[in-house]
């Protein structure tokens, strides 16, 4: 009996001395399915006794996350917004930005497809429901079936933003889930067309087309339109010590930066 | 407790109410049995008190939608955007009229090469299916190849140096030595490659020939019908030919192919001239509007953007306000202080921001004009005779653009002219917008509109979908079951239809994306099915993939209501029946099913309740298309995607502020559905009244 108390107790002390050491960060999806996850067990192997959590639901929850509990980290795929700003200064708090990656965008079509580049103005073309149809951009006859994001998505306005001029998406696009679910449909569909990040254009079934005769590669991340850069917000004066010592080596070891480049971003610090 | 205890509380015994045998326990003056009682009256209570709050709270978040969409669609007309809007409408017209127009014209240009074309894109659904399936060993095949080349070059660098080094009797030994030993060494290396090389390259042929093989799948043969033996082997050996990493060009056949389909289109383009001509009359025609349009909108998207900043203003002060309170750094203090200073709440002169509009609006009468006659006089030059279905369809679709586009021009010049910023609008409007509204387009960096029609008729078809089919399944099931199978059938029959409503509709959903679309998109693509409306459906997501899915989700609560309803005759009924001589046919469908007839009503009503109420499977399967499915197409609108009321607000509510108006149209949404729910529900027990009254 007193063995297992003091067993209890132990076990008690333990999560109390984790539940100081612990990072939260939630999020962009973007940033949240495989980079941060994969950022801190790199960090936890480098020995740093630390846990995270980390929770990938959208840009959009980084913000109503980090007003709940300013201690910790947001990650959004999108520049905060005004009205964000706003109820961060109600609170008396201040936002900080750290750029943890940039992103490219990539306009991907089905593997069968004949299409292999394709300029902006047709991209906005397609996205916004002019052009209906492949021939209308040199491809095969068959209408076309255009796979976005979800409104909530950070990726779905930024994309609005670099490639359709801030138009509105036509009325046919289909809005799915997730980068996966959009590959997804892509893979499946000869006449699909959609755009998943970096780390998803190598999928089964899918392939990335050059954008204005530009290949869609890490190393022409200044030349390709459609790309932008991904956050880490956090309150000024709030973050913990060792949630500030993770994003330092984040944002500028290089080893943080090998990670960063296999999940398909470009590291910050280049 | 021991027997004691009960025989000295006499009393307890004569109190018809005990429901314990025990000696009281008193508290505040109350028994035992008082207290359980009060524990379930209060738990009923409860769940009507918090019924009540949920309503309420729905109720208020629903109410106040109306006046902040109200605000919404007033500061789109004083900021002038309704008037753009106008403007707007008039250039997606147009542009739907090219677009028709210049599909059917690449029809036509592809009409003779349509047998290459045929054949290139078998080549490249089979390569496709080829390199997926042999991608790792052509990785790593490349990788082998790709070091061999490196080290390749490294020799003959060696060797260059090993040359002019020996040739030069100055030069070191020792160097040259070393050059030696590397060269040995890279050799080596080389000739170690050779054999892995060698193997990888009869694995990766060995997988290309069994992709090849088993290359029996759906889309081959789509993409190699109407293709002949002889073909499909050239096709073969192309992509044979195509599948190693070290494949130059591709093949000569296919090289020539798109040399002949290139050719083919080109001298089919030439004859097309004057079409190709007229197109561009067309779509140069909408230059000078667009134009305009474009300095329009500049305009009326700087006037929103001031009249959200003065409705936004007041909240920015607060905000500043409430944070110079919340801080204690006094720099942080005077800097957010000296900020809430400088917002300005000043309301905008709505007439003097509106006033450039005013001013293009006689130009866009100059223009409308002569747009028009152009469009009528190039739309008589373009060619009525044409060759391809699919150019007659899309010619006949632009037709009716054009019509479209026509009326949109000649409706919107008086439209354009009385426009005024401060006309009233009417709380009305606002409401039937809503209903009524044509377009849910959130998140726009233009307007948001909240229009639930699509959404509306994607749940309303879905669940038409679902009910024809899963009605006559399941009440005949019911029928069976209960009336004439025999009691093992019973036994086994009906658990196994109730058992389908214990499946998670996750778990539906993901077979429907990953299973059931497949499988129903195969089927449509078979060539003897092609007279079916909507076949071949180019999407996996689709109405009538939901409507299924959810059918099958209806069934066990259809069976279980009819069942029960079947129950509910009198057993004298049918013992009257046959009695009387009546077979037992005879009995169930002239006596019982007739009598339980409003029972089963009943049980069709609560389906329809559990259907259109479904979420998971619908935000899964069905496609996620905001746009009133196009009717046009007759029954094939079930191949469409479509939208519904409760996947939007799955999708959508977990991301956006709350207490914005997005917020609240979501609300308004569920409030929708509610009002539905409670319609059909009480539809269900008047019908099932009556049927106790016979």
């Amino acid at each position: 009996m007193k063995k297992s108390l003091a067993i209890l107790a132990l076990a008690a002390l333990a999560a109390g001395v984790n539940a100081e050491d612990k990072i939260v960060i939630k999020g962009s999806d973007t940033l949240g399915a495989k980079m941060v996850p994969q950022l801190a067990e790199l960090y936890k192997e480098a020995g740093n006794e630390i846990s995270f959590e980390i929770a990938a639901e959208g840009s959009s929850t980084a913000f109503t996350h980090l007003q709940a509990s300013p201690a910790d980290v947001g990650m959004s795929s999108r520049n905060v917004k005004d009205s964000e700003i706003e109820a961060f200064t109600a609170k008396g708090m201040e936002l900080k930005d750290w750029t943890a990656a940039y992103d490219m965008i990539g306009v991907v079509v089905n593997e069968k497809s004949g299409i292999e580049e394709l300029t902006l103005e047709q991209v906005e073309g397609i996205f916004t429901g002019d052009i209906t149809d492949w021939s209308e951009v040199g491809g095969d006859a068959g209408p076309i079936s255009v796979y976005t994001r979800n409104t909530s998505s950070g990726t779905y306005k930024s994309f609005q933003e670099m490639a359709m001029q801030k138009r509105d998406y036509g009325a046919d696009t289909q809005k799915m889930a997730g980068n996966e679910q959009i590959a997804e449909e892509v893979a499946k569909n000869a006449n699909g067309i959609g755009y998943v990040g970096l780390a998803y254009c190598e999928k089964d079934g899918i392939k990335p087309i050059a954008v204005d005769g530009v290949e869609l590669e890490p190393k022409n991340a200044k030349e390709y339109p459609i790309a932008r850069s991904l956050h880490y917000y956090t309150v000024n004066g709030k973050l913990s010590e060792a949630a500030t010592k993770f994003l330092v080596w984040a944002t500028t070891d290089e080893k943080a930066a090998e990670v960063v480049e296999r999940v398909g971003f470009i590291p910050a610090s280049e | 407790m021991s027997l004691n205890d009960e025989k000295k509380t006499p009393e307890n015994e004569k109190d018809g109410r005990v429901v314990f045998r025990r000696k009281g326990f008193q508290f505040l003056g109350m028994g035992l049995q008082d207290y359980i009682r009060v524990f379930f009256g209060g738990n009923a209570s409860l769940a009507i008190i918090v019924l009540i709050l949920i309503c309420l709270f729905l109720l208020r978040e629903a109410a106040m939608f109306f006046p902040d969409h109200h605000q919404g669609l007033k500061s789109y007309r004083q900021g002038g955007q309704e008037l753009v809007g106008y403007v707007s409408d008039e250039v997606d017209a147009h542009t739907k009229v090219y677009s028709s127009a210049n599909i059917a014209y690449f029809a036509e240009v592809g009409r003779t090469s349509i047998h290459e074309d045929k054949q290139l894109r078998a080549y490249r659904t089979v390569l496709a299916n080829v390199e997926q399936s042999t991608k790792y060993t052509w990785a790593r095949l490349e990788r082998y190849l790709d070091e061999a080349e490196d080290l390749n070059d490294d020799v003959e660098d060696l060797r260059e140096d090993i040359e002019e080094a020996s040739a030069d009797a100055e030069a070191d030994a020792e160097d040259l030595k070393k050059d030696q030993a590397e060269l040995a060494e890279i050799e080596a290396r080389l000739k170690q490659l050779e054999p892995l090389i060698a193997k990888e390259r009869e694995q990766l042929e060995k997988e290309v020939q069994t992709a090849l093989g088993t290359s029996r799948v759906w889309d081959l043969d789509i993409a190699a019908r109407g293709l002949s033996d002889e073909e499909l082997s050239m096709v073969r050996e192309a992509v044979v030919f195509e599948a190693y990493p070290d494949a130059e060009d591709e093949h000569e056949s296919i090289q020539n192919l798109k040399q002949v389909s290139r050719d083919k289109k080109a001298a089919e383009a030439e004859r097309l001239a004057d079409f190709k001509e007229t197109l561009n009359g067309i779509r140069d025609s909408i230059r000078p509007m667009k134009s305009l349009y474009g300095e329009m909108k500049d305009i009326s998207v700087a006037n929103r953007r001031e009249i959200d900043a003065f409705s936004t203003a007041p909240a920015r002060r607060a905000a500043l306000l409430a944070g110079v309170e919340q801080t204690d750094d006094p720099a942080e203090k005077e800097r957010m202080q000296k900020q809430a200073d400088e917002v300005v709440i000043v309301e905008p002169d709505y007439d003097a921001i509106n006033e450039p509009l005013y001013a293009l609006v006689p130009q866009h009468g100059e223009l409308a004009g002569p747009l028009q006659d152009e469009m009528n006089k190039l739309f008589r030059q373009l060619p009525q005779e044409v060759e391809t279905k699919s150019a007659r369809e899309n010619m006949k679709r632009a037709a009716v653009y054009y019509e479209r586009f026509d009326n949109t021009v000649t409706n919107n010049r008086d439209r354009i002219l009385d426009w005024r910023h401060d006309a009233p609008l009417s709380l009305w409007t606002s409401t039937t917008s809503f209903m009524f509204g044509k377009h849910w387009i959130t998140n726009s960096s233009w307007h948001d509109f909240y229009g639930l029609l699509p959404l509306f008729t994607g749940s309303l078809l879905i669940s038409i979908i679902a009910l024809t089919v899963s009605v006559p399944f399941a009440v005949a099931a019911a029928i069976y079951v209960n009336q004439i199978a025999r009691f093992k059938e019973q036994s086994f029959v009906k658990p196994a239809i109730e058992f389908i409503g214990a499946i998670p509709s996750v778990v539906l959903g993901f077979f429907g994306i990953l299973v059931f679309g497949e499988a129903l998109r195969n089927i449509s693509q078979l060539e003897w099915l092609q007279w079916v409306p909507g076949f071949p459906m180019a999407e996996r997501l689709t109405i009538l993939n939901a409507g299924l899915l959810l059918a099958f989700m209806a069934v066990p609560t259809i069976f279980t209501l009819t069942e029960d309803a079947l129950n509910n005759v009198p057993a004298a009924f049918s013992e009257n029946s046959l009695a009387l001589g009546a077979t037992k046919l005879q009995t169930v469908f002239r006596v019982i099913v007739p009598t339980a007839v409003s029972g089963i009503i009943a049980a069709i009503l609560l389906g329809f309740g559990r259907i259109i109420g479904e979420t998971m499977v619908v935000l899964l399967v069905a496609g996620n298309k905001i746009k009133i499915p196009d009717f046009t197409e007759g029954l094939g609108v079930v191949a469409q995607p479509a939208h519904t009321m409760t996947g939007i607000i799955a999708q959508e509510l977990g991301e956006v502020d709350s207490g914005s108006l997005h917020w609240r149209a979501l609300f308004m949404v569920g409030m929708v559905l509610f009002v539905i729910s409670l319609l059909v529900n009480w539809a269900a027990q008047r019908t099932l009244k009556r049927l106790q009254k016979i």
